[in-house]
């Protein structure tokens, strides 16, 4: 498996994907203009990773989303979901800063329905 | 046993009888009655395969009924996150807002407020008095007390001044140790009064530093907007007046000439 790295701008996360620790790692704000390109790539570089290795780590430091990057986010969480109840190892790792208690509410909305191990966890 | 089955059982029985084995209607009657029974087989198996194309339609239109319910559960999902992310994103503007427009120390307006709301009341032509409101000494507070001290000061002065105002009116900081006081609809001796009730609340507001207690004043500067007078024009009467109630020995209200 290649790494996928997608540098990030002021619209968009910084994603890094790597398969030697096998995580991926996204921080920042979403809101482009095409969340779906941006995106697809990271759940097809999840699938081939999940199609080989038995563990993967989601570490977020995501604070604003807009509406299709949340549909996007399901989707991911979906794939991983699929994988946990395949028996793989799968974790997600939300942090998120302790001064906006909302952003841990969001994550809370997307865990929920989820039997993944789902961490929310604040920061500073 | 039905009706049907009776008549059948007794032509049946009436075949397998060798006393009309040569009758003429023994012959037709098997034939017909031959014909009878592969009709029933035929009306047998038309009913078991249409059951199970409804079977099957039932079963699809059930699927697709929860592959519906799944989506909208799932756009209901999307919809309801993504209207707090847009609350959350309303807040931190609103907060920006006013974070952008008020004092973190005092909390007051600050000065781009201040002079914004004086600015559109004189761009309405609203008849209004101002006052520019400084701390007497307020250096000396800090090098005897601290600038700890100081900001203490300064919320004490800015509640005292702020507290007793209706809801047109306004003070916002100004500067370091220095107010500006707006009153809509009001004339210069209205005016004179509530600066001169304003300026004799301040002490007894003042905080204690250390079981000693500030011993702090204000010097007022005030001045009615005359006839089509610029929002400089009068700023810069007020704080004429404010330096001639320093000169004239502070804790006092001095009006624009």
């Amino acid at each position: 498996m290649t790494d996928l790295k997608i540098a990030g701008s002021t619209s968009t996360p910084t994603i890094q994907c790597t398969a030697q620790p096998s995580r991926v790692h996204m921080k920042g704000d979403s809101y482009p203009e095409n969340a779906f390109d941006l995106f697809q790539p990271v759940l097809q570089w999840m699938e081939a990773q999940l199609a080989s290795a038995d563990t993967l780590t989601m570490d977020l430091e995501l604070v604003y989303l807009n509406t299709s990057s949340v549909r996007i986010m399901m989707d991911l969480f979906d794939t991983l979901e699929e994988a946990h109840k395949d028996g793989r190892k799968v974790i997600v790792n939300w942090y998120y800063d302790a001064r906006n208690e909302r952003v841990a509410e969001l994550a809370e909305e997307f865990k929920e329905d989820l039997t993944l191990p789902f961490h929310i966890l604040p920061q500073g | 046993m039905n009706a049907a089955s009776d008549s059948e059982a007794r032509i049946e029985a009436l075949l397998a009888d060798p006393a009309y084995a040569d009758h003429p209607l023994r012959e037709p009657l098997a034939q017909l009655y031959r014909q009878f029974q592969e009709q029933i087989r035929h009306l047998d198996r038309i009913t078991r395969i249409s059951d199970r194309y409804q079977n099957a339609a039932q079963r699809e239109a059930s699927s697709l009924t929860e592959r519906l319910n799944k989506h909208l559960k799932q756009v209901e999902k999307i919809a309801r996150i993504s209207d707090r992310y847009q609350s959350m994103l309303q807040d931190l503007n609103k907060r920006l807002e006013h974070e952008s427009t008020h004092d973190t120390l005092t909390g007051l307006p600050n000065r781009r407020l201040g002079l914004s709301r004086l600015s559109a009341l004189i761009a309405a032509d609203q008849p209004l008095s101002i006052a520019l409101v400084d701390v007497d000494h307020f250096k000396r507070v800090n090098d005897a007390f601290g600038h700890e001290a100081g900001d203490q000061a300064l919320t004490a002065v800015a509640r005292a001044l702020r507290d007793p105002l209706g809801g047109t009116e306004m003070v916002a900081r100004w500067g370091g140790e220095e107010f500006l006081l707006i009153w809509p609809q009001t004339d210069l001796a209205s005016a004179i009064e509530h600066a001169q009730a304003l300026r004799s609340a301040v002490p007894a507001q003042m905080p204690s530093i250390d079981g000693r207690i500030l011993r702090t004043t204000v010097s007022f500067g005030l001045a009615q907007r005359r006839d089509g007078e610029s929002v400089n024009q009068l700023l810069r009467r007020a704080d004429a007046a404010l330096y001639a109630a320093k000169d004239a020995g502070r804790d006092r209200v001095m009006v624009a000439k």
